[in-house]
């Protein structure tokens, strides 16, 4: 006698493994890296009103919850930043003839290049 | 219970049973069986069924991981059980459940239906514009052109990439990760001519954009296939063909170089 038993998904199933929870919480950076930018766009039209708004702006961004906040948002770039590069010869599989380019190397090249950019982006402002 | 095994003590299994004919629901059953470090766990699984209960049903073949049959849930995670040692679970117990995501037909035993039909509606064979007389011999390909693909081609429909994949588990109608690979597996080869039958299915929503890059289907998947990169790439291959379908509107989309 078929009677097929139908499949039931908890809401919590996402909690259930670690692999999951990583990707619900790359997902969820998503959010965290849009306040930021949010924050960093208030501080572009603060510069535009000027020297006063601009220092209230920097009082208010150092209160102990919005550090909190950057704290958080950076492990959240951060997760977002590794797992991205992690993707990178999962989208661009790379050949050389029959063989692949290993990922590694293709994770190791992403690191490199945003250790590049960043520093060109640090000497452009610091120096 | 017979001497037919010399074991190293007993580990637990929690097997979940389900008799239609009988259950409202699968509930598990407990049973000891021997352990023997050299035991995977469909051994203990024939153990079960050979010498204590010969009505449990669950479907193998091969004992090597080439057929794809023997694909259950193990502690949670999906798993060839012909491929898992009882020494990866010690001390137990092992919990052992139907695939994950298909409904049960019975014990162990799944309805693979689903995926037969999403199997089939790739056209997971080399399509052919042109069909060229036999006398003219054999589609010939370089070892570079088969290289390509080779990865994708290594599925062997186990389906433990469905069990894993969350989005397949909320959107029935997901053509999933097998397919999208074994799509991708003849779109990249060289020999076939098939992407514009092909594409309509795998570009749609319920194609590739509905996959959310979880992964876990290509951390389960047996033998290194890699579906979540196959999707991606045929992501990427779908925004280009999307582009391009602005510069030549009345162009066939996508065709092989």
């Amino acid at each position: 006698m078929a009677r097929p038993y139908p499949r039931t998904v908890s809401n919590t199933w996402w909690l259930k493994r670690w692999p999951y929870r990583i990707f619900m919480l790359r997902e969820l950076s998503a959010v965290f890296v849009a306040a930021y930018v949010v924050l960093l766009l208030v501080l572009v039209t603060k510069v535009h009103d000027g020297a006063a708004a601009f220092e209230d702006y920097l009082d208010f961004l150092q209160s102990p919850l919005l550090i909190a906040f950057h704290i958080v948002a950076l492990l959240f770039v951060i997760l977002h930043t590794v797992t991205w590069f992690q993707a990178v010869p999962k989208g661009l599989p790379l050949r050389r003839g029959e063989e692949r380019v290993p990922p590694a190397l293709m994770i190791g090249a992403s690191y490199v290049g945003w250790l590049a950019v960043s520093a060109v982006v640090a000497a452009v402002f610091l120096l | 219970m017979t001497n037919a095994v010399a074991a190293d003590g007993t580990i637990t299994l929690e097997v979940s049973r389900y008799r239609p004919e009988q259950d409202e629901r699968p509930t598990f059953q407990r049973h000891e069986v021997p352990y023997r470090q050299d035991w995977v766990v469909l051994d203990a699984l024939n153990y079960l069924k050979d010498y204590v209960d010969g009505t449990l049903s669950y479907r193998w073949s091969c004992r090597m991981g080439i057929c794809g049959s023997c694909g259950m849930m193990v502690n949670g995670v999906p798993k060839l059980t012909c491929a898992v040692f009882l020494r990866d679970y010690l001390p137990g117990p092992i919990r052992i459940e139907p695939l994950a995501n298909f409904p049960v037909e019975r014990d162990l035993v799944i309805v693979l239906d689903d995926f037969m039909e999403k199997l089939q509606a790739i056209k997971p064979w080399i399509i052919r514009d042109d069909e060229r007389p036999l006398e003219e011999g054999e589609y010939l390909q370089t070892p570079e052109q088969r290289a390509s693909f080779e990865q994708y081609s290594m599925c062997i429909n186990c389906m433990l990439c469905y069990s894993a994949c969350p989005v397949y588990q909320s959107e029935e109608t997901f053509v999933g990760p097998a397919a999208l690979a074994l799509a991708q597996r003849y779109n990249l080869d060289s020999r076939d001519q098939g992407n514009h039958e092909r594409n309509e299915l795998i570009w749609a929503d319920e194609g590739i954009w509905d996959c959310t890059f979880v992964g876990e289907c290509s951390t389960v998947c047996p033998k290194h296939v890699d579906p979540a990169g196959a999707i991606q790439q045929a992501k990427v291959e779908s925004t280009i063909g999307w582009f391009q379908s602005f510069v030549t509107p009345f162009g066939r989309k996508s065709a092989k170089e």
